[in-house]
Parts: C-alpha cells; structure tokens; sequence
C-alpha cells in the first residue's frame, strides 16, 4: 500500500493562503448557518422579541438575540389550527413514495444498460439523460396540462409521479456507474452457482448499497424541498410543507413566528437524515470514482 | 460427473470469429487443459461450456445432453474465476453454502459439505471472515472451495491461479492436481500457462487464434508438436528455430545451415516427403536437446560464441550467437563458457524437429 503521507512545506504564500482560508471558512460558516440559527431562535420566540435588533455597530447588543422567553405558541399554531400534521404526512409519502419507485425502476433499468448491449443503447442513455435538461419551468404548462386530463392534479400519486419523472432519469444516470463498477464475474459466478438472471441481479444489489443509499437521499432532498412541482400539480389535495409554509405569507398578514416554526418542521427532518446517512452518503458519492 | 463433447463449434462476436470450428473430448473423470495466449478463444470456449454465453454454431454435450440450450444454473457445473468472484459482502462460509443455499440445501447439510471442503483446503479458521480480509492464495481457497461444496458434473477452472505469486502458484497446482484426483470430477481448466497445463492436464488442448492446434498429452505435446507454432509455445525456455536448406549430398540429406550441416535419419528423410533437394525448412530444437562444448567434439558439431550465461540455480541458459541467429541451450551450472567464448553444440539426432517455413506444419 502507498503511503498515506502527504508532504507539505510550507512557503510564505501557503501560509497567507492558509489565513485567507480560515477567514473565508468562518464567514462561509455564518452565511450558511446564521440563517438556519435565526430561524431556529426565531421560532421560539413571540413576535415582539423577534424584532428585537440591536443598533448598527452595536455589537453587544447582538445579546438580545438570547433575551427572550421560550414559547411554543407557533408550534401549537401549526399544529392545532394550521393542520400542518397532513402537511408533513404529503411530504413524507410524495418525497419517501417518488425515491422508492425511481430507486426501484432506477436499479433495473440501471443494471440492464450497464450489463445488456444493444442497438442504440447509447443514445437511450442520452436520451434518458437529456429529459433533464429542459429546465422544469419550460414543461411545467404541457404537464400540467397532461395531469389535469388525467385528473391527477391535487393528489398525491400524481404528486408522486411527477418527482418520478424528474427522479429515475437521474436515478439510471447515476446508478448505471455503480453497476458498471461491479465486476461481471460476481453475478456469472452466481449463475453458475445456480441463481436465475434476477436472483444474479438481487445478489449484487448489496454492492452497490452505498449508490441506492446516497441516490435515496437526492430523490427524498429534490421532493421534500421541491416548491414548484407541489405548488402546482400537487396544489389543493395533496399540499406539501413548503407550500404550506408559503401560504402563510398572506397580504395582509404574514406570520412571521409561524413561518420560522414552518421553517424549523421542514429542515430539521432533512438535518437528521443527512446526520444519520452523512458517512454513507459521502463513500456512495466517491465509491463509483475509483474502480478497484 | 461427465464426458464433455464439443463438437463443431463456433463463436463469433459480430462477425469476428472467437473460436473457430473446435472439436474437443473430455472423458469422464479426466483433467483437460486449454492453453494458448490470450485471445486465442480458450475463455470463450470455456464460458460458453459454462453457459455464459451463447453457442453462434454447433454443439457441446454433457455425456449424451445437449447443454446448448439450457442456463448455466441447470447445466450443473461449478466455475472457479481468474478474479475470484468472492461475495465482497458475504463471509468466506456464506460465500461457500451459496451454490448449496440456491439449490435448496437444508442448513445442517450446508454445514457439514462447507466444512468438508473447507477441511479439505485447509481454511477451516477462515469462514467468518470476510473477502477482503483474505490474502490472494486463501481468496483462491475460497474460490476453490464455493466449487467444490456441491457436486458438480463439471468443474471450469479459469486461469485460477494466475494471480498468485510463483511461489504460491507451484504449491497450487500440486494441490489442485490432487484434489481432482480425489474428487475425480471432469475438470476443463484454461490457462495461458503452458507450465500449468503441462504439469497437471491429462489432456492439453492447445488453441491460438480460435483453433484447435493441438490435442494430445503432455507428453506428446511437448516431444511431438504438430506445427511450429505449439512447438514454440510449449515448453520453457522456447524451441529454438533455425532456417536451413535440405540439400542432398549423396546418399545423404542435410539440413544446411551456415554454420553447421547434420545429416538426417533415414526416417527423417522420409517424413521430409521427397523434399530432399532445395527448398528451406525451419529445424526446431529445445534447449534441452542441445549439448555445448568448449571444445570442438569428434562429432559434427555447430560452431557458435557465447553470448550470454543465465543461471538459473539448478540449471544454466547459455545464449550462443550463431552467424545469424541466436540460440538457447540448457546445460548445468559447471559449464565454465564466458561470454565471448567460442563453443561447439552437438543435437540429439532424435530430438529434433522440422517444421515446413510456410505453414509452420511439422515433417517430424
């Protein structure tokens, strides 16, 4: 095995590139985490405290950001009056049911372009690919109208295919690489053992676990904090968070605490998966660069 | 356990022929080897024996089942591949009770045949481990052993060994010698190995370029090659070869080299089929055939200068520079030649070869 050391000496420039690096990482981390903190903070508090914002140069007064009483008075509100349990219910089974069944096509359309050749199989996989090229604005009218005709607009299985849509290309896309990294040998070695075609492909389906896994993860990110696709096809019947978090922005009334609240149900779901998968996730992302 | 047949096969992969109108026999319980250079259609013809892919034409048969058509899992052979093929995510005993599990085996009989044949091959303290903690010649083991837990009709060894180092290697096929002798299972092995095929196989079929050259043993394959080609391909270090004239002189005929002539055998000539005056043959002669000298023999002798001493332990390649071609002569440690040194080699009459200079078609 190589070594794993890597040598690094250090120079003036690489040590004022060093400086420059760790500010530019510190103000990336308030960027991206301030934000997400407000609206944590924000969520528990009244509407009054909420708007409680020190003077500018001020810096001691960002304290009043902490001096407030905890209430969950916008949680409730969610809850009791907003009916927002059905809400994260449509999430779950638009996001969860869409990455299932692209995970599930995914695979098999995945191995069979990896392992079949035919004719004009490369520009089936352009073509499969390319569906996701035309941004979803552009299609939005002709689908809308297709799932109006076949009345699956408000509902939730038509929610659910129109993530399928944009999903299982991506799904093939990146699963076809994890298969093509499985040696042939493994599944041939099965069929001689005495597996049928399928029981060869199930067998190899724990190989490439970490793709399906971190591909399982995309779907379930791209359908959960989908807005478009939920405030259009799935508008009335099957209403997801972030549309329900949208309408309570109302002309006259926007509900700041409720919104936080809303903000806080929608990401910390998201946050816990990815804590959960964050290890898998990354070798499934990496896996398929380097073949053995 | 069963003869193997193939009978007029062929495989092309669009309109490139792989394999080209082959005919082989592999009697019931016998060792046949298939060796040639890569590419040479030994790995097609031996997954298409397997199952894993299609026969484009003719026939193989099972004793007197055509298999042609059936899925590898109902031909009832056990493969063991070049890379392995070892479960990643299975332990060494799941990977082994896998051809038993598909067919349905009940556990206490996956158990017992699993620790038979991992008694057998010496790797019964391995079988909660995982592939990846193995080293190449237990994975080996492993591969040997998912083969062997079932009893197969046939079994398809694919260059199993070539990953090994040699070392290893020479250790692996006394012991896969031995197990197919006790199992007496048919086994088709395919190598590039000629090493490999000659030590083990009671059969080599030799193959180069989709056909069969030929199909013999051991034994006849190496002393009686049936063209330049296998001539050259088995044995190591290789045949020599050297272009000379058949010329009559007399009542004899010589071969006719600018360095030396030597008479041929009567029987030689004949072999030569009346092509006793004019014309170019290839003379073949291995390294073992040869003697060398530093002084010039009674006997008519070739004159030739070292070129380059390779010792080998046991044994010591000289390189003789001839007026136009270089061969290679074995010959024990003690020869005292160095390079520069002007030598004499005297042949074995009887251990020769001629082989025709276009065809390559052996006369004797």
């Amino acid at each position: 095995m190589a070594s794993r050391d890597i040598v690094h000496y250090d120079t003036p420039l690489s040590k004022a590139f060093r400086w420059f690096s760790a500010v530019f990482i510190g103000f990336y981390l308030i960027w991206t985490l301030l934000p997400i903190f407000v609206m944590f903070v924000s969520s528990f508090k009244d509407l009054l405290e909420a708007f409680k914002i020190p003077a500018v140069g001020d810096w001691m007064g960002a304290a009043v950001f902490f001096d407030f009483s905890p209430t969950l008075t916008h949680y409730e509100n969610l809850f009791r009056n907003l009916n927002f349990t059905s809400y994260i219910v449509n999430s779950l089974v638009a996001a969860g049911g869409s990455a299932l069944i692209s995970v599930v096509l995914g695979s098999m359309c995945a191995y069979s372009l990896s392992r079949i050749e035919f004719r004009g199989k490369s520009d089936l996989f352009f073509w499969i690919i390319s569906t996701r090229m035309a941004p979803v604005v552009a299609v939005m009218v002709p689908l809308y109208a297709i799932f109006r005709s076949l009345d699956l607009v408000g509902t939730l299985p038509g929610l659910i295919l129109a993530y399928t849509t944009f999903n299982l290309p991506f799904a093939i896309w990146i699963l076809k690489g994890f298969f093509d990294n499985v040696p042939y040998a493994i599944e041939e070695a099965q069929m001689v053992d005495g597996a049928t075609r399928s029981q060869a492909f199930m067998s190899i389906l724990p190989l490439v676990a970490p793709g399906i896994g971190a591909f399982l993860v995309l779907c379930i990110l791209f359908a959960w904090n989908d807005f478009l696709f939920a405030a259009i096809i799935g508008s009335g019947g099957a209403k997801t968070l972030p549309v329900a978090t949208r309408e309570l922005v109302q002309p006259q009334n926007i509900q700041w605490g409720s919104i936080m609240a809303a903000g806080v149900v929608t990401t910390l779901p998201m946050m816990l998966l990815g804590l959960v998968i964050r290890r898998y996730l990354v070798t499934g992302l990496t896996m398929g660069a380097v073949k053995e | 356990m069963a003869k193997v047949s193939i009978r007029n096969v062929w495989k092309k992969y669009g309109e490139f022929p792989a394999v080209k109108d082959l005919n082989i026999e592999c009697p019931d319980g016998s060792f046949l080897s298939i060796l040639g250079p890569s590419g040479c259609g030994k790995s097609s013809t031996m997954r298409m024996i397997a199952g894993l892919e299609h026969i484009t034409a003719g026939d193989i048969y099972f004793d007197e089942q055509r298999i042609n058509d059936l899925a590898p899992k109902d031909r009832d052979v056990s493969m063991v591949f070049e890379n392995y093929a070892l479960y990643p995510h299975k332990t060494v005993f799941d990977n082994m009770a896998n051809p038993l599990k598909l067919r349905g085996q009940d556990s206490a009989r996956i158990k017992e045949r699993v620790g038979q044949a991992a008694n057998l091959l010496e790797i019964g303290e391995l079988l909660h481990r995982r592939p990846q903690e193995l080293s190449g010649g237990q994975k080996q083991r492993v591969a040997i052993g998912r083969a062997i837990v079932r009893e197969p009709k046939l079994f398809l060894f694919d260059e199993p060994i070539a990953h090994l180092d040699a070392k290893l290697r020479a250790h692996m096929r006394g012991e896969i010698k031995h197990l197919q002798r006790t199992l007496g299972t048919t086994m088709i092995y395919v190598t590039h190995d000629q090493l490999e095929a000659m030590s083990m196989a009671d059969t080599i079929a030799v193959m180069h370029e989709g056909e069969l050259q030929q199909l013999g043993s051991p034994r006849e394959v190496y002393n009686n090659p049936v063209n330049a080609w296998v001539a050259g391909f088995v044995g190591e270090p290789a045949m020599n070869f050297l272009t000379c004239d058949v010329r009559g002189d007399g009542g004899e005929v010589l071969l006719a080299h600018p360095n030396f002539g030597i008479a041929l055998k009567p029987e030689q000539v004949k072999c030569l089929n009346g092509r006793k005056g004019g014309g170019s043959v290839r003379m073949g002669v291995r390294p073992d055939a040869l003697n060398i000298a530093l002084e010039r023999p009674a006997e008519p002798a070739i004159a030739g200068e070292v070129f380059v001493n390779e010792l080998l332990g046991g044994d010591m390649i000289v390189e003789v520079q001839l007026s136009d071609a270089r061969v290679r002569v074995k010959t024990s440690p003690e020869f005292p030649g160095n390079p520069g040194d002007k030598c004499y080699l005297t042949v074995n009459r009887d251990k020769w070869h001629a082989f025709a200079t276009d065809t390559g078609k052996a006369y004797f």
